[in-house]
């Protein structure tokens, strides 16, 4: 019973990372119906520029943090200004497409500027261990997801009250019609690409930490789109849950299986879980069911 | 279906054709002519670069059934194509069966399993379905490493197939299995598109609610694309794996699978000669990164050393934005183009 209670506490920390990133993706999607393959990457270059001024350019904790979001927001907006809006008004499927064309394209410069090495910054963060409820876990994991979910609460609250919020749901309805009472379509794509960039990067910071800057970090942005449909595309609380959940039952399917089978099941655990629901709920614990007509 | 003005068929027989005209009988025999003698007067590394892409336009061709044609976008072809390889690798080493056989027989076990693999299409479509391909790569690629009979990290060797006393232990040897059977399987590909079922999948790709309306059964024909793509991908395993003697879980990656939707769109979608334009461009890109990256390693000495698989990708990457962004209906609707403007010359229109 001790046993699970820690592979819980470890599942529940790791899940929240996982809805970090799944995060980034549905905001995307909310505002444009696109699901970005891209962040996956964009967590890696932020998670790069961070071991730049943390490691390299020997900035304090706070500056690395901001000048990372700041690159990773940059790196947003080119991504959406180059790439994606030429694509305004194709099929969606096109934008799905070149998010993964942006995918290959940052994927080779990721590994030329790594070439096979792996990084850490983990020297630089505090150090310490905290014991909860009878597991052990590092303070950096435990403030990642303190993090993680301010930044749940902080989204959510954006688009509930705050203007462009509100322009973004209405961009996401549709598109002409919110152009036609005063939204910026353009201003809503550049924005939103901007604010998942930033929070992509945040949880490229967060599973840096973890797993080091390593090549199949970008990867992790698979997994995020794996918690994103699992929870429905639409849906920020969809992407907790579905991420929390992924966590737990990565953690105690290693924990339980692993002896059986012979090691392993972890990595499968997330695609299994989505295989299944996409066939008992096909938009996932909470998007939206949408009714086709010819 | 759109025909040039001045060309007439007078049967349903010559409408049906798929060599239509006199000058396309002489293009085919002289293409395949030209194939038969290179062997003979190519360099080593001409006839092993003609195999490499003749398995990657076999492979192609299956995605281009059930994503070009079907509309079921799959980024498992990778893997499929690793099931088919180690399947026919199985066959004729602890089984002890002739490749011959063995070949059909990974094609159509890999395309029961593509059955599996294709069931989530019968429940979501669009990019839900891709994500689930997915993880249907990572669910095989894991089942294949954790298997016994697979035999995990270490992989198979094969030995090389024989024919009669030949040994086909060379790539000019293998060279004379892998063009037959390509062009086979492109004759077989170029046929679906032409009959009933290949009707009924393009109905489904363009709206597969109306499709059903019209009386096709969804639930048959979108599992047989997924059998027919992934019957093309064993095939491609079986000859990949019978001509590099080693089957092993690191050359069927997802990236690899994307290589392949990317060659894909690079071609056009819905359409067979666009499988060879997407194929032979991407592999020649390939070629070219290969030759200039020492070159660009020496002139920028912070690329690294071997920056290949780097450059490779991102030049990949580079050119299919380039082509979703300028040319989403791909190399064939260019080529098209290109025909008509000569056809019509010396008028614009």
């Amino acid at each position: 019973m001790e046993h699970l209670v820690q592979l819980m506490v470890i599942g529940l920390l790791e899940g929240g990372l996982y809805a970090i990133v799944a995060a980034a993706i549905v905001l995307v999607f909310k505002s444009t119906h696109v699901v970005s393959l891209a962040h996956g990457q964009i967590m890696g270059f932020g998670a790069l520029a961070f071991w730049f001024g943390l490691v390299q350019l020997k900035l304090p904790l706070l500056m690395g943090l901001v000048g990372a979001m700041g690159f990773a927001g940059a790196l947003g907006w080119l991504i959406e200004r180059l790439a994606m809006r030429p694509l305004i008004g194709q099929p969606l499927f096109a934008s799905f497409l070149n998010t993964f064309a942006i995918f290959l394209f940052m994927d080779g410069i990721f590994q030329l500027i790594l070439k096979g090495e792996s990084l850490s910054f983990s020297a630089y963060l505090p150090r310490g261990n905290v014991s909860l409820m009878g597991a052990t876990v590092s303070v950096t994991q435990v403030v990642s997801f303190v993090g993680s979910l301010g930044i749940f609460v902080a989204l959510a609250l954006f688009y509930k009250f705050s203007k462009m919020g509100l322009g973004m749901r209405a961009t996401a309805e549709d598109h002409q019609l919110a152009q036609s009472t005063g939204v910026s379509v353009r201003a809503v794509f550049s924005a939103i690409w901007v604010l998942s960039s930033v929070t992509a990067t945040f949880a490229g910071l967060a599973l840096a930490t973890v797993i080091d800057i390593h090549y199949p970090l970008p990867y992790m942005g698979i997994k995020g789109l794996i918690v994103a449909l699992v929870g429905g595309l639409e849906s920020l609380p969809g992407a907790l849950v579905a991420g929390l959940v992924l966590g737990i039952l990565e953690n105690i399917s290693a924990g339980y299986l692993d002896p059986l089978v012979g090691g392993g099941i972890k990595e499968v655990a997330a695609y299994l879980l989505l295989l299944f629901i996409l066939l008992v709920k096909p938009y996932g614990f909470f998007g939206l069911v949408r009714i086709e007509r010819i | 279906m759109w025909r040039p003005c001045g060309v007439f068929d007078e049967t349903y027989e010559k409408d049906m054709a798929i060599v239509r005209t006199p000058l396309r009988w002489a293009a085919l025999l002289a293409s395949l002519l030209a194939l038969g003698i290179l062997p003979q007067v190519a360099s080593y590394h001409l006839i092993s670069f003609v195999n490499n892409v003749a398995i990657t336009v076999i492979l192609v061709l299956g995605l281009q059934v059930v994503s070009g044609y079907c509309g079921q976008i799959s980024f498992g072809q990778a893997a499929f194509m690793a099931v088919g390889a180690y399947c026919s690798a199985i066959l004729t080493e602890k089984m002890g069966i002739s490749f011959w056989l063995a070949m059909p027989v990974a094609g159509i076990f890999t395309g029961i399993f593509g059955l599996v693999g294709g069931a989530p299409s019968l429940r979501i479509k669009g990019f839900y379905l891709a994500i689930a391909t997915i993880a249907v790569h990572f669910v095989t690629m894991w089942l294949i490493l954790h298997l016994e009979i697979t035999e995990g990290s270490r992989g198979l060797t094969v030995k090389p197939p024989q024919l009669w006393s030949v040994s086909l232990d060379t790539d000019e040897r293998m060279y004379y299995v892998i063009i037959p059977v390509m062009l086979l399987m492109t004759y077989g590909a170029k046929n679906i598109t032409r009959t009933r079922v290949g009707r009924a999948f393009v109905a489904i790709r363009d709206n597969d609610l109306a499709a059903q309306v019209m009386g096709i059964n969804l639930f048959y024909y979108k599992l047989l694309a997924f059998f027919i793509s992934c019957f093309y991908a064993g095939i491609a395993g079986a000859l990949w794996a019978h001509l590099n003697l080693v089957v092993h879980f690191e050359q069927f990656t997802l990236l690899h699978a994307l290589w392949y939707v990317g060659m894909l769109i690079v071609g056009g979608m819905g359409s067979i000669p666009g499988v060879f334009f997407g194929v032979i461009l991407i592999k020649l890109l390939d070629e070219l990164v290969m030759v200039v990256s020492p070159i660009l390693a020496a002139w920028f000495p912070w690329l690294g050393t071997a920056p290949a698989a780097g450059l490779g990708v991102t030049a990949f990457g580079a050119v299919l934005a380039f082509f979703l962004i300028k040319e989403p209906r791909g190399l064939a609707h260019r080529w098209e183009i290109i025909k008509a403007s000569i056809r019509l010359y010396p008028f614009a229109h």
